[in-house]
């Protein structure tokens, strides 16, 4: 079981993962409403795994990820982003993201991401 | 304006129609039918809707209208559960992100470079204005009812 901080400007995509994550067998640790809160967060809780939105007001994704890179270099994250444009999941993964999922996801997506990044 | 900026901007805009008809068959799981675009010449007033910004090659907003039981149905075929209450204002700002980030996603294979703002869910009875043009389709939904995808551009 490991302990996932979910990250999402939208509560109803929290929600959401958190079910999803919780019935794979994890416990979701924490809920980030936006870059700022997860890097504040992933300081606190020290999370197995981070799930992060792109697209969300005070911090973007991609630039909470390379905030929580810099604190942790091993921090395993996975982005989770209704954005799929090419360029933008090669610039996540060359910022260390795990896996990129595209939204609308399923529980299946989510399971193989995490099963693969854990 | 120039032959050439016309033909560009509407190049653009086909790009626009033909990725919103791919994305919303993409995301949303229920039978459906997109109306013809039409071109707006009064301001929309909507009573519940959702507003996302679009910023780079395109510049302007993409809007979707419709009766929150509408946003509510197509939660339900999407995730298989009633969405109601707070979650329902949430997942309509998440629905257009959804919309707009699929339809970004699209446009760049035809060499249209943007990004979407976080959506702004509307409220109550409001008068959209402060745009060039406005284009308008309507999505009906089986067993659910019509979503009105407006494209208000910039230039």
């Amino acid at each position: 079981m490991a302990r996932i901080l979910v990250t999402d400007d939208a509560a109803f995509m929290r929600m959401q993962l958190k079910d999803i994550v919780t019935k794979l067998g994890h416990e979701v640790v924490g809920e980030a409403e936006n870059g700022q809160v997860s890097v504040e967060m992933y300081q606190e809780l020290k999370p197995d795994l981070v799930t992060m939105d792109i697209t969300m007001p005070e911090m973007n994704g991609v630039d909470a990820l390379k905030e929580i890179k810099k604190v942790d270099p091993d921090a395993k994250v996975i982005m989770c982003s209704a954005m799929g444009q090419q360029g933008m999941v090669v610039e996540a993964i060359q910022a260390g993201a795990k896996d990129f999922i595209v939204k609308p996801f399923t529980a299946d997506r989510i399971n193989e991401a995490l099963s693969k990044a854990l | 304006m120039t032959t050439t900026t016309a033909n560009h901007q509407s190049k653009v805009i086909t790009h626009l129609l033909n990725g919103t008809n791919t994305t919303m068959k993409s995301i949303i799981p229920a039978e459906q039918n997109i109306s013809k675009p039409q071109l707006l010449t009064e301001p929309p007033i909507v009573e519940y809707g959702v507003l996302i910004g679009i910023t780079g090659d395109i510049k302007g907003k993409l809007m979707l209208a419709g009766d929150p039981a509408v946003f509510s149905g197509i939660g339900g075929v999407m995730f298989g559960m009633a969405v109601e209450g707070e979650m329902l204002v949430s997942f309509s700002g998440e629905l257009g992100n959804m919309l707009a980030g699929g339809i970004s996603t699209i446009v760049i294979n035809e060499g249209l470079q943007t990004d979407i703002t976080a959506p702004t869910v509307l409220q109550g009875s409001t008068k959209i204005s402060g745009y060039k043009k406005a284009i308008q389709l309507t999505a009906g939904f089986k067993n659910i009812g019509e979503l009105k995808v407006m494209f208000l551009l910039d230039s």
